[in-house]
């Protein structure tokens, strides 16, 4: 239970995909001109990401280590698919919002990275509560930022006007610099946060990039062959 | 050997499986996809291309055949009255098809208006034909009368994109044909 709760609760800080992995910034900075987007976006990645965890896990003996990265891809891209139908199907005003950026989810780094570095390896219940944690740590991030620009952009959230008319909606955030200016200053506002809680432990500072390689081993994977 | 064997299998397996799935789920939602679209893509350019009616045309659509396919034909509907019909068609644009939807008046003489659905077509340039400074041009126009002005017609051309506007003039061209085939059986089918 506690190997559990592990792998989904480093999803949403520890290794959280956009801000501490610098994973899957595609859609992170494209998509997340408003709140809804960015939760929409990300309800498809954390349908697309658990599924392909779950997958993968469960056919990760079955699965020559030569062509696993083919498999995977088939897999995530069968997925991906399916959203794209359920999306056309179910919520069509946001297929048109997120356009290509659907079947797009299949080349997200972190479906991938996910599928290889994690699921391919561990059992079934760790692999999904993986994929959820990431895809939840995720949603958070990605409307976290769409709030953040669409409240600067329109002054609005969720389609909701907050601020009143005084004011001045400030558009440079909604085209594409104010999402790297955006997503930039809150990598900043996490790393000073971090080392400031670092200090408070009696720890030193991080300085340069902060992420732990150890535990991580995402770049330090070895192909099982 | 068997190592490799083992890879075709595994792969073709996981390949069969996962088209298996996506044709069963694209049979499955086809029919509400294609309600999404009309909802969605067509109802607002049926908006543009009708200017006074008071049925709801994607409701009342209906599919004629033609000798190039079934078509769908919706209908604007004035007390009951037919009073002109429209169906999308396409021109070869830039960046692919590009879908219009042209309304023709229930005599065939005058082209109501028309109404982009799909294209995709060059931001700022192309794309501009969904605009309606263009758009307007086709308002109530003489089937005769459309072309480019370049080939004595009334339509003036979207700068730097030629092609965008014979793409849309040559799909009127072909909504004029396939009215023309349907001519005899429109005016009974919505019984008026």
């Amino acid at each position: 239970m506690n190997r559990l709760w592990k792998e989904f609760s480093k999803g949403l800080w520890k290794d959280l995909p956009p801000f501490k992995l610098v994973l899957g910034l595609c859609p992170v900075l494209a998509v997340t001109k408003t709140a809804y987007n960015g939760l929409g976006m990300g309800l498809a990645v954390i349908f697309v990401l658990t599924l392909s965890n779950l997958l993968v896990s469960l056919l990760r003996k079955v699965i020559p280590a030569k062509v696993r990265i083919a498999c995977f891809i088939v897999v995530a891209a069968s997925l991906v698919v399916c959203v794209e139908l359920l999306m056309q199907a179910y919520a069509y005003p946001l297929y048109q919002q997120l356009g290509i950026f659907v079947p797009l989810i299949v080349v997200n780094c972190i479906i991938l990275g996910r599928a290889e570095a994690f699921a391919s390896k561990n059992p079934v219940h760790l692999a999904v509560a993986d994929g959820l944690g990431m895809g939840i740590g995720f949603t958070i991030s990605l409307t976290l930022l769409g709030s953040i620009r669409e409240l600067l952009g329109y002054g609005a959230w969720f389609d909701m006007q907050v601020l009143g008319d005084w004011f001045q909606p400030f558009t440079f955030m909604v085209e594409a610099p104010g999402a790297f200016v955006c997503l930039g200053l809150m990598l900043a506002g996490m790393n000073a946060f971090t080392n400031w809680q670092r200090k408070t432990k009696g720890l030193e500072a991080i300085e340069g990039p902060g992420h732990d390689c150890k535990s991580c081993g995402m770049c330090a994977q070895k192909p099982t062959v | 050997m068997k190592e490799m064997l083992k890879m075709i299998l595994v792969l073709s397996l996981i390949c069969g499986l996962s088209g298996l799935t996506l044709a069963t789920i694209r049979e499955a939602t086809s029919e509400r996809i294609e309600e999404q679209v009309l909802t969605y893509v067509q109802g607002p350019a049926l908006k543009q291309v009708f200017s006074d009616y008071d049925n709801n045309p994607v409701k009342d659509r209906k599919s004629f055949e033609t000798t190039s396919g079934p078509i769908t034909v919706f209908p604007a509907l004035k007390d009951g009255k037919l009073v002109g019909v429209a169906f999308e068609t396409y021109g070869g644009g830039y960046g692919g098809p590009v879908g219009v939807m042209v309304a023709i008046s229930t005599d065939g003489e005058i082209v109501q208006g028309i109404g982009i659905t799909t294209m995709k077509e060059t931001p700022g340039l192309g794309a501009r034909a969904a605009e309606a400074d263009y758009r307007e041009q086709f308002r109530n126009q003489s089937p005769k009368e459309i072309a480019l002005s370049k080939d004595g017609g009334k339509i003036q051309a979207i700068s730097g994109a030629t092609i965008t506007s014979v793409a849309t003039v040559t799909a009127v061209g072909e909504a004029v044909k396939l009215f023309n085939q349907l001519k005899d059986k429109l005016p009974t089918a919505w019984g008026s």
